[in-house]
């Protein structure tokens, strides 16, 4: 079945048509029905069409289509009326505007809209709008005025943060995670559900979030979904959301774009970050120099421990990854590194000189995967630098990266969604 | 998909009529509070005012109307609390899961609206009642008044607050000593009471109208269905708490009676034949006009019950607004809470407040009095759809169950809600052709 994915509140009221009849209308889609409310993403099982002569099941098996209008196509026309005491979860009727509980059943919000999407071989409920995006929807501001409604960021839950429903008429929806966990939809979550997606669907998606929001996802995802989606949005979007990516992943992506592709994206994006990223694609994927980031922190080795804390304060570095600061001088010629650690634990009228490290461990860029892995295993470091022959420092190699470059791809695909989600909520 | 009508109920009333006659008074006393509060805040400055003006101009025949507003009052306040007690959610929680987002949203914006003038308002009785204590003291008064009502919720418990609350209604008592110390000549007085009689001239008509636009408002229907919900009255329990929402009606409309008599047997007798009658614009004026006709002491009681009111009611409709936008959204309320567990709630009573505060501060009371006006359209205008969702909502039995209206309630009810609905619709009316 073509559908691929909607809000609730955009699809009821579209015409329903039998195929082959398709001058007559059979009626309008009133709601959807889950039989099985209790999994992680419920199968919709079916479609309640208003008929004249009142509401009728269609069981989704019977829709075939859904044309270039909206309509919904089904094989046969619905005539199975709905019995008043029928034990199955309305989407519409039963969970729209319904109040969301925390863990600890405390209200957080209530359920502005529902977006179903087919993902996992079936059309599936998969995410609670919460936002306000999802009243303007509701409100029909849309009609009036779609692009605020596209504008207004999107507050989504995904659907496998809802506690199973066992009642049909749920008097409220149950939360398994924190609230504060709940701000948004995680991008690794938000990634499952992507790659689950046809790529067009996933590339709509992606559109409709932030270039940040979207950089996350994609991070998480499959090079294969990856390029699909990039294609689909255009070479534009597309580099404004590999420009906020991590310049490791984002370097990742386009080494395996075809070098006429890479070209148009550089073009499309800032001089400053096309250069640099233009140096990481040079490099083989499976060398130091493929794997590194040039995202790090480094400082000048005359500053004190205090000024360079202000410094690193007042830039902001964009890099993850803090717990080392590399000391070079004004040709990035490394001379030490320093530990968060001793940044913290030192008084802050100390230069750095006096306190940093200078027996460094690096690699050449061209330091082959497992040998930069068995570097940072043997030296017990979170990151190994990579510098060139008149070392001068190129980047750092992460102790993830790393790991994820040894780890081979199928032990990778084996570990299951929960244990990611454990380790976000964890950390 | 259909919910099962709750008959878990029945056992536990049979249960509480079992219990002994000292108990049932404790358990009374324990779940007593969200009616007499409601019904009291109900007599709020707007409320004194127009009371006093009934009064003044009319005279003791005007106090029969008293018992049909009466009525009005328990059918309409007994219907929000019977959907509190069963439903265990507040009235926007249910126009929303009902009705939708648009209709929620329509109600939002005229309540919210309305809410935030007509908090100005009681502040501006503060105001001005403050000022007859010592003039130009409402600068000092009504800044007190919003940080103290603001840490008042913030800080302590419901119970306690409750029991606040409960004082401020029985401060009220004031005005039966106001009524006494004016000498009213008792056999009018039971006459006008108990004998209606209609006067055919429009000023009479739309003094009427005002009686039952400032007894019937809005808020006090979220209020009062929050506060029961908040408080844990569940169905069983209900048959209690009915007599709490009645004993609050009727109190409340006693203090009324008063408040009338006040105006009645003072400014009403001595404006007979007079060439200078007095007029009430504000309530703080018919405490005015009480000094010379009964004396300092019933000026400074009128004032101080004025006071009382205001400071009560500066804090009712702020919670109110609270907990309507808090259930519309979803959001945790309640005053039990701390600001972390229900920030917006917090936030959306002190922003309340404060505005309301604000305006009294800045602007003078001729411009206030237009705003107040304008509160009075929005809310006029809310009104009547308010009480048709109620009546649909209090009958649906998926979610009333055995509680559902009985035909009996249903009949009085909808002549409630085609009367004053229509005659709110009238004052909009007249409000908006002759805004004076």
């Amino acid at each position: 079945m073509p559908f691929h994915d909607g809000y609730l509140s955009e699809i009821i009221g579209r015409t329903v048509i039998v195929d082959g009849e398709r001058t007559t209308t059979v009626g309008r889609i009133a709601d959807f029905v889950v039989d099985e409310p209790g999994e992680h993403f419920p199968k919709v099982s079916g479609v309640v069409v208003k008929t004249r002569d009142g509401k009728r099941l269609s069981p989704i098996a019977d829709v075939v289509d859904v044309d270039r209008d909206g309509r919904f196509v089904v094989g046969r026309a619905p005539t199975t009326a709905i019995a008043p005491d029928d034990q199955a979860l309305y989407l519409i009727e039963d969970l729209f505007d319904k109040q969301i509980v925390d863990v600890h059943g405390r209200k957080v919000v209530r359920i502005n809209d529902i977006e179903i999407a087919q993902t996992g071989g079936a059309l599936r409920v998969v995410a609670a709008d919460i936002g306000l995006s999802g009243l303007l929807r509701r409100m029909g501001v849309g009609r009036i005025a779609p692009g605020l409604v596209e504008r207004t960021p999107r507050t989504l839950i995904a659907w496998d943060n809802v506690a199973p429903l066992e009642d049909m008429n749920p008097a409220e929806i149950r939360l398994e995670v924190e609230e504060n966990r709940l701000a948004r939809l995680h991008p690794s979550e938000l990634a499952a559900i992507i790659s689950d997606l046809s790529a067009a669907d996933a590339a709509r998606i992606v559109r409709s979030l932030d270039d940040e929001t979207a950089a996350d996802a994609l991070e998480h995802l499959d090079a294969d979904t990856q390029r699909s989606i990039l294609e689909d949005l255009g070479t534009a979007r597309a580099a404004d959301i590999i420009e906020e990516m991590d310049a490791d992943d984002a370097a990742d992506l386009l080494g395996d774009l075809p070098e006429e592709q890479q070209a148009e994206l550089f073009a499309e994006m800032e001089p400053e970050t096309a250069v640099e990223l233009r140096g990481l694609v040079a490099y083989e994927d499976d060398t130091a120099g493929g794997l590194m980031t040039t995202d790090y922190v480094w400082i000048y080795p005359h500053r004190t421990i205090g000024a360079t804390i202000a410094k690193i304060r007042e830039i902001g570095p964009e890099s993850e990854f803090v717990y080392y600061l590399y000391v070079t001088d004004h040709d990035k010629t490394l001379l030490g590194v320093l530990s968060l650690r001793t940044l913290l634990l030192r008084s802050p009228d100390t230069p750095i000189r006096e306190v940093m490290e200078t027996e460094i461990v690096s690699v050449s860029p061209l330091t082959p995967a497992e040998d930069v892995a068995g570097v940072i295993a043997q030296y017990d470091i979170l990151a190994c630098p990579v510098v060139d022959e008149q070392n001068r420092m190129l980047g750092i190699v992460t102790v993830d990266d790393a790991i994820d470059a040894i780890i081979p791809e199928k032990v990778k695909n084996r570990l299951p969604r929960f244990t990611q989600r454990h380790r976000r909520l964890t950390t | 998909m259909i919910g099962a009508p709750t008959s878990e109920t029945t056992a536990p009333v049979r249960a509480a009529r079992r219990l002994s006659f000292r108990a049932r008074i404790v358990l009374f006393l324990a779940i007593l509070g969200p009616g007499i509060i409601t019904a009291s805040a109900d007599n709020d400055v707007g409320g004194i005012t127009v009371y006093s003006q009934a009064g003044a101009q009319f005279g003791y025949p005007i106090l029969w109307t008293l018992i049909p507003i009466t009525i009005a009052l328990v059918v309409v306040q007994e219907m929000a609390a019977r959907m509190g007690a069963v439903t265990g959610k507040g009235l926007a929680g249910l126009i929303r899961e009902n009705f939708g987002v648009r209709w929620t949203f329509f109600v939002m914006i005229a309540f919210v609206g309305s809410n935030i003038f007509t908090t100005a308002a009681e502040f501006a009785g503060v105001a001005t009642a403050s000022d007859i204590f010592r003039p130009n003291s409402h600068y000092i008064t009504v800044p007190i008044v919003a940080i103290g009502v603001f840490f008042m919720v913030l800080r302590l418990n419901r119970k306690i607050t409750e029991r606040i609350f409960l004082g401020a209604s029985a401060i009220y008592f004031t005005y039966v000593i106001s009524g006494f110390k004016a000498h009213p000549h008792w056999h009018d007085v039971w006459r006008g009471f108990l004998i209606p009689t209609v006067q055919g001239n429009a000023g009479y008509l739309w003094m009427i109208i005002a009686l039952i636009g400032t007894t019937i408002s809005p808020w006090m229907c979220f209020y009062i269905q929050a506060a029961i919900v908040e408080k844990g009255i569940r169905a069983r329990d209900y048959a209690l708490s009915r007599i709490d929402v009645i004993f609050g009606c009727l109190v409340t409309d006693f203090m009324s009676f008063f408040m009338i008599l006040c105006t009645a047997a003072t400014i009403f007798v001595s404006n007979v034949g007079s060439a200078h009658p007095i007029t009430i614009t504000v309530a703080a004026d018919a405490a005015r006009a009480l000094a010379p006709l009964a004396g300092d002491f019933a000026q400074f009681l009128f004032a101080f019950g004025i006071l009382n009111a205001g400071i009560f009611t500066a804090s009712i409709l702020p919670l109110s607004t609270a907990y309507f936008v808090c259930e519309a959204g979803g959001f945790e309320s309640g005053v039990d809470h701390r600001f972390s567990q229900a920030p917006v709630f917090f936030s959306l009573y002190a922003a309340v407040i404060a505005i309301g505060a604000t305006m009294v501060m800045l602007f003078p009371t001729e411009q206030l009095l237009k705003l107040i006006n304008f509160s009075q359209i929005l809310s006029g205008v809310l009104l009547p759809f308010l009480l048709i969702f109620m009546l649909i909502l209090s009958n649906k039995t998926s979610l009333m169950g055995i509680h559902r209206n009985s035909r009996l309630f249903n009949g009085i009810a909808v002549v409630t809600a085609v009367v004053v609905g229509a005659i709110t619709l009238l004052s909009v009316y007249q409000t908006v052709t002759n805004p004076s």
